[in-house]
């Protein structure tokens, strides 16, 4: 398909010539017999298994309330963004909206972070530059 | 059927009222065909923030928690009927949030500079 789209960009290639532009049949490398010598296609074994945030596996759910405050801001009781919470996109979402339940379901202060959870341990980087 | 989750928070009354008040809720699902799986105490809180309701301003709780499978029909009367008891401050009604959901998240899958630049919506 990216072929075809190059050719039509290059309206030439039918007034001049192929054996001008085009690389002889002896040069090409795909139509090479199978050597044993060259490298063998696999995946990578050193390769690092995928990164996962602190939420990985764990279950999101309003009620959770201590899990929920730990990613609020102990002052304004605003929710932390995903630059300082280091979460995935799926589990950002998850707990924006856990909180938001919970603040309406009158589970969750809104103002400010239960005095309660404010020793529990800091999960979110504060100053984690933008 | 589906499977509903009902957040109630009555008013902070003694076990006898709240027991009251909870056996018309019940009976009022059931009377509308609900089947209640489960009921929860969470326990009497204060509540995070002072909520005005039915003339009065509560400052505590009881929480509790009603697992129950219902057809979706009956969610909008039964939150107007929640609604005109004097003795529940907030009703909510949520799908029941099942447990399996968090079994498959895989990590972060790193995205290649590529694919961002050509997904960039400007």
């Amino acid at each position: 398909m990216a072929a075809r789209a190059v050719a039509a960009r290059r309206p030439w290639q039918r007034l001049v010539p192929a054996a001008l532009w085009a690389r002889p049949r002896r040069l090409q490398h795909e139509g090479q017999p199978e050597r044993s010598d060259q490298p063998i296609h696999m995946e990578n074994p050193y390769e690092d298994p995928p990164k996962r945030c602190v939420l990985c596996g764990i279950n999101v759910d309003y009620k959770n309330v201590q899990l929920l405050s730990q990613f609020v801001s102990p002052y304004t009781g605003s929710i932390y963004g995903r630059h300082i919470t280091g979460l995935c996109n799926k589990k950002q979402k998850e707990i924006t909206k856990a909180i938001k339940r919970a603040h309406v379901f009158g589970f969750m202060p809104i103002m400010f972070k239960n005095p309660q959870f404010l020793t529990d341990p800091k999960l979110c980087n504060i100053k984690h530059p933008e | 059927m589906p499977r509903y989750e009902l957040a109630l928070i009555l008013k902070a009354m003694q076990r006898p009222e709240t027991a009251a008040a909870l056996k018309r809720t019940v009976e009022a699902l059931m009377e509308r065909g609900a089947i209640v799986r489960n009921l929860e105490n969470l326990g009497e809180r204060s509540l995070p923030y002072k909520i005005s309701r039915h003339k009065e301003r509560h400052k505590r709780g009881g929480y509790f928690l009603i697992d129950l499978e219902a057809p979706p029909s009956i969610v909008s009367p039964m939150m107007d009927h929640l609604g005109r008891d004097i003795d529940v401050i907030r009703r909510a009604f949520i799908k029941h949030p099942k447990v399996a959901k968090a079994e498959e998240c895989g990590g972060i899958i790193p995205v290649s500079p590529e694919e961002k630049l050509s997904s960039k919506k400007n």
